[in-house]
């Protein structure tokens, strides 16, 4: 979902730029401010596993492609704040030292896996965790559906960024059901991978995901 | 810090990486959702032309293409392992 330079038109990169760095610098003043400090000293090792699952592309014969993004991992694990951080880090060494991603394209794709990606998973996460309570099924499901919904939906406003940069004049007719459908069916193994990786996390490393302390449905550090 | 058990993990999986980043995706072509809407739309990958870097898609100049990716994996951590502590530092100081 990394887009290239040569993507996007000026009015685009302007406007994602302007998100993206608008969204970091409340990120950055909100765990300034002590909300999910106590998750920092995973900052560096969950960006640095997102990195290499990145890595990991899954070639699928005869379709499309597609690899892990980890948006909502990081938005359920360290909250939305941190969460952003994390996919900033990842994405600006892919593409400062790797040229993965394009440097007038990096506010978009700051903006769809790192903010969309990261809240869209949060938040769902969270739904399910207050309609189902804070038991280990709400987990499973919350991180599938949030995994699922923040990459399908991600997946929906990177086919606006370059629809709306498109000469074509229904540009977006065009790349938001291609991008939309595409990431909607390649997304249930990002769901998938989140809810196992949220599942051995909180059963088996005792780490309690930050969004069940934010959602306020969990009180203590128990799972 | 890392603990013994994430540096496996980290280690194996840039290890294991070019099975599905270079020799698996050059078998089927790996092809994401974005470049088929892209083709569809005409846009055009200026990558080449406004390129900056000697490890250009994860590779290193004068080493195969699987070589260079582990290579580029190790590097890559390295560089969002030192972002990342940098930040962690800036951000646990400010209270």
């Amino acid at each position: 979902m990394h887009i290239p330079d040569g993507f996007l038109d000026l009015p685009v990169i302007i406007v994602t730029y302007a998100i993206a760095v608008a969204w970091l610098a409340y990120s950055f003043y909100k765990v300034g401010k002590g909300v999910g400090k106590d998750r920092l000293s995973m900052v560096p090792v969950l960006a640095a596993g997102i990195f290499v699952a990145q890595m990991l592309n899954w070639p699928i014969p005869g379709g499309t492609s597609l690899h892990f993004v980890g948006g909502a991992l990081a938005g359920v694990l360290l909250g939305p704040y941190l969460g952003s951080i994390v996919i900033f880090i990842v994405l600006l060494v892919q593409c400062l030292i790797f040229h993965d991603g394009g440097i007038t394209a990096l506010g978009a794709n700051v903006l769809n896996m790192g903010i969309v990606d990261v809240l869209v998973g949060y938040a769902t996460y969270v739904l399910a965790l207050k309609l189902l309570g804070p038991k280990r099924r709400a987990r499973l499901v919350g991180a599938f559906a949030g995994g699922w919904l923040g990459i399908t939906l991600a997946g929906i406003v990177c086919g606006l960024e370059i629809g709306y940069s498109s000469a074509c004049p229904f540009g977006i007719a065009v790349s938001v059901p291609v991008m939309g459908a595409w990431h909607a069916a390649l997304g249930v193994i990002e769901g998938f991978i989140t809810a196992f990786v949220i599942d051995y996390l909180s059963t088996k490393a005792d780490m309690i995901p930050q969004a069940d302390l934010l959602s306020g449905v969990v009180r203590n550090a128990k799972p | 810090m890392l603990s013994r058990k994430t540096v496996i993990v980290i280690v194996a999986l840039i290890m294991i990486s070019p099975l599905f980043g270079v020799i698996l995706a050059d078998a089927v072509g790996y092809h994401e959702p974005l470049d088929v809407a892209a083709e569809k739309l005409g846009l055009k990958d200026i990558t080449d032309k406004l390129n900056w870097t000697p490890f250009l898609d994860y590779s290193v100049p004068g080493l195969p293409a699987t070589v260079g990716y582990i290579i580029s994996g190790f590097i890559g951590v390295a560089a969002v392992l030192g972002l990342g502590y940098l930040i962690k530092a800036v951000l646990g100081r400010k209270s």
